[in-house]
């Protein structure tokens, strides 16, 4: 009895060890590059605890049907070399199968490193360039085809606000209303500029020389007098953060009459609250914390039970960060289905569906459609304003804009 | 300085020839051989997160060792260093897209086009020194960093411009493993040519230079050549190394070569040895590999001990910063003549164990 009592208890143990073992061979291992030291941290803080929050929902939530997704997060302080040594490490330590990236220059540098090792990258990096999958726009210098991102480009964006602006100079019976590009000399500002300045002109406005503000926060009474002194009426910010803090004090200062636009990262409600704004005009992906839209509700539960600070609520740019990764899951279960979790099944796996909005988070995920040769996933850009009132952000939204998917805006 | 050179005793040295052995001893001509057969066998042994570490050590040791001519050999200071690298990395690119030449004559070339730069830039190099010099040095670092997001014909301006593949004759270097190769022969071959140069008439012209430039004018050695010469030759393999790094990554963008880059080689000369050439692979080692040790090492705590340092996983990226500031500042404080200082010490101290006087 005694015997065969031992003997059941080594097979259960054997039994529980072994299903242990096969579940700690079910998971994929994802790697999510951050910045929370860095240059862009402003933003980072927000976007990083986005994806943590939500791949461990939906660890919580049976996984990719059943698989788990091990991720690692490491804060590269936004340095190209350190994003490189650590995307290696995850490659051949790790067995990597996907990436939640960053910033614009070490997305960039990886194009070729993933697609040679067939890697889908999800990154926070907007910029044009990664929307060209195979090289059809002639301007293109490197296709991209293992980089996806949520939202529009940094470049529809900033059409869309420069669409907005030209509708808005028409309404106020402003004739050619003159625009001014503002921003630091560096990739990440500069990444829309041709593209937004050309579509500007286009459109029938002025577009006056950029002028260089640049990413550190400081004092830039001299930039905002040679604003206010160009006669703009409309100015577009490709900084963020503190900068953009900075250069909406400072011009209130001095005194500027322009309408001023932000890119996608330059706005949310700490920067309203902290530069005092006044009628800022910036674009969203995706609804803000109040909105009642049925996805939020989901948002919600995975704020609630994820490890970001309660104490203050996140920005849209978590929101984001969240629809990142649910397209990521979506694209992983169709790869599971069909032929297993590689990376190149999972990059098939976005292309599986249309107009697409990840499963519970209707109206908060913008519909979007990657497709073989274009990898831009929405071209609709709500347009916003805010307003510091008692210290305290207002923000509405002004108008949506759908931008036409024009073949020689791909990868520009 | 320490400069014994360990040799047996009774082996004298009857002619200069003798006397300017690359290797000291025969022990050390021996295990340069061994370290290089290890070097070569490596990318059999490692898997391709050690080796691409392996290829960041020697593309920022090549650039590490140019800094250190200045720096270390010729007691001038750089502030510009990574500007001289991103120059070569876009210099490269542009070479080979422009014209059509090959990358792998391409990279030497941006070596040359970078000299040329450096030595621009070195001219202030002249006529001031110290704290002029190196505020002269940081205005090109500035100037440069500037031109790369402006010149959209040379650098692509800020959308960065594509570095091709190495092709050697048709096999590309498109592996870790393959690229190794190419690294690990500039690497031999610009620290065997600066561990040369310290024997020529022109390396101890400039080490004249760094001890005592009054001395070294009575003498008869130029200055302002000198000097300059420092710059065009630490700005050479400040291009070479950034072009074999823009041609690795594929892609050059201008945010790479930052102020902070510049003073992270200055680290790497500083905690590997100023004026030491192997030294400097050494300082370079302990950069790159210290934010990896430190990622791996938090990480492996909080893995251990999920409950008592969970709170340490918020400041992990903190520690790895910290951990870089502290060890360059406890360098200074205990090792200031660095790694290379501290390697001949052990081995003296082995040599001459157990009578150490």
């Amino acid at each position: 009895m005694g015997n065969k009592h031992i003997g059941r208890l080594a097979g259960l143990s054997i039994l529980v060890a072994s299903a242990s073992m096969v579940q700690a061979q079910d998971s994929v291992f994802v790697g999510n590059l951050i910045d929370y030291t860095g240059p862009t941290a402003f933003v980072g803080k927000n976007y990083g605890p986005g994806i943590k929050d939500a791949v461990d929902w939906i660890n919580a939530n049976g996984g990719i049907s059943g698989t788990q997704i091990e991720m690692e997060q490491v804060d590269y302080a936004y340095k190209v070399p350190e994003a490189i040594a650590t995307y290696k490490r995850w490659k051949s330590r790790k067995k990597m199968v996907a990436l939640q990236g960053w910033g614009t220059g070490d997305t960039e540098a990886l194009i070729s490193f993933v697609a040679k090792d067939k890697i889908p990258v999800w990154s926070a990096s907007y910029s044009g360039h990664l929307t060209d999958p195979t090289g059809l726009n002639s301007k293109t210098e490197k296709p991209a085809p293992y980089n996806f991102f949520y939202g529009p480009s940094y470049s529809d964006a900033c059409r869309a606000m420069v669409q907005w602006a030209a509708d808005d100079a028409k309404a106020g019976g402003v004739e050619s209303p003159r625009f001014v590009y503002l921003g630091d000399n560096h990739p990440y500002p500069n990444a829309p500029k041709e593209a937004c300045s050309e579509y500007a002109a286009e459109l029938g406005m002025d577009v006056l020389n950029p002028i260089v503000v640049p990413m550190k926060p400081g004092d830039f009474k001299a930039q905002c007098l040679t604003i206010k002194d160009s006669g703009a009426n409309y100015a577009y910010i490709g900084n963020l953060g503190g900068s953009v803090v900075s250069l909406l004090k400072s011009c209130r200062t001095v005194g500027t009459e322009v309408k001023y636009m932000a890119n996608i990262w330059g706005g949310d409600y700490r920067t309203i609250e902290a530069a005092e704004a006044v009628d800022y005009v910036f674009p969203s992906a995706s609804p803000f914390w109040e909105s009642d839209a049925p996805g939020m509700d989901r948002v919600r539960e995975i704020h609630a039970q994820g490890s970001f600070d309660k104490s203050e609520k996140p920005t849209h740019h978590y929101i984001r960060a969240v629809c990142s990764v649910f397209y990521m899951k979506e694209a992983m279960e169709w790869a599971k289905q069909n032929g297993g979790m590689t990376g190149e099944n999972i990059k098939q796996g976005m292309y599986a569906k249309k107009d697409w909005v990840p499963d519970g988070l209707e109206g908060v995920c913008l519909p979007s459609s990657w497709s073989e040769t274009d990898h831009r996933g929405t071209t609709t850009v709500s347009i916003n304003t805010g307003t510091a009132v008692d210290g305290k952000a207002v923000i509405k939204k002004i108008a949506d804009v759908s931008l036409p998917q024009r073949d020689d805006w791909i990868g520009y | 300085m320490s400069t014994s050179s360990l040799r047996p005793c009774g082996d004298f040295r009857t002619t200069y020839k003798q006397d300017q052995y690359l290797f000291l001893t025969r022990w050390i001509g021996w295990a340069a051989a061994l370290g290089l057969l290890v070097l070569l066998a490596a990318p059999l042994l490692l898997d391709a997160y050690l080796i691409s570490l392996m290829i960041l050590i020697g593309i920022y040791g090549i650039a590490a060792l140019g800094l250190n001519i200045v720096v270390g050999m010729t007691g001038q200071i750089s502030l510009g260093h990574a500007a001289f690298f991103g120059f070569g990395a876009f210099a490269s690119a542009w070479i080979n897209g422009t014209t059509g030449i090959p990358v792998f004559l391409s990279i030497p070339l941006a070596g040359v086009l970078t000299t040329a730069v450096g030595m621009l830039f070195g001219l202030p190099a002249a006529r001031i020194k110290g704290l002029y010099l190196a505020m002269a040095t940081l205005a090109a670092q500035f100037i440069l960093e500037d031109f790369f997001a402006r010149a959209s014909w040379f650098t692509g301006g800020s959308s960065g411009s594509l570095a091709e593949t190495v092709n050697l004759f048709g096999f590309l270097l498109d592996t870790d493993e393959r690229y190794y190769y190419l690294v690990l022969f500039w690497v031999i071959v610009s620290y065997i040519a600066v561990a040369n140069l310290k024997r020529t008439r022109d390396g101890r012209a400039l080490i004249a230079v760094r001890d005592h430039y009054l001395s070294a004018e009575i003498m008869g050695i130029n200055l302002t050549r000198y000097r300059v010469m420092a710059f065009g030759i630490s700005s050479f393999f400040a291009g070479l190394g950034g072009a074999l790094f823009g041609h690795y990554l594929g892609f050059v963008s201008a945010e790479g070569f930052t102020i902070l880059l510049s003073i992270q080689f200055l680290a790497m000369i500083i905690i590997g040895g100023l004026g030491s050439v192997p030294g400097t692979l050494l300082g370079t080692a302990f950069i790159v590999l210290l934010p990896q040790v430190m990622q791996s090492l938090t990480s492996g705590l909080i893995g251990t001990f999920p409950g008592a340092l969970s709170g340490l996983a918020s400041g992990q990226a903190y520690i790895k910063e910290m951990s870089i500031g502290a060890a360059i500042i406890l360098f200074l404080i205990f090792e200031p003549d660095g790694l290379a200082h501290r390697v001949g010490q052990i081995r003296k101290s082995i040599k001459l164990y157990p009578f150490s006087y």
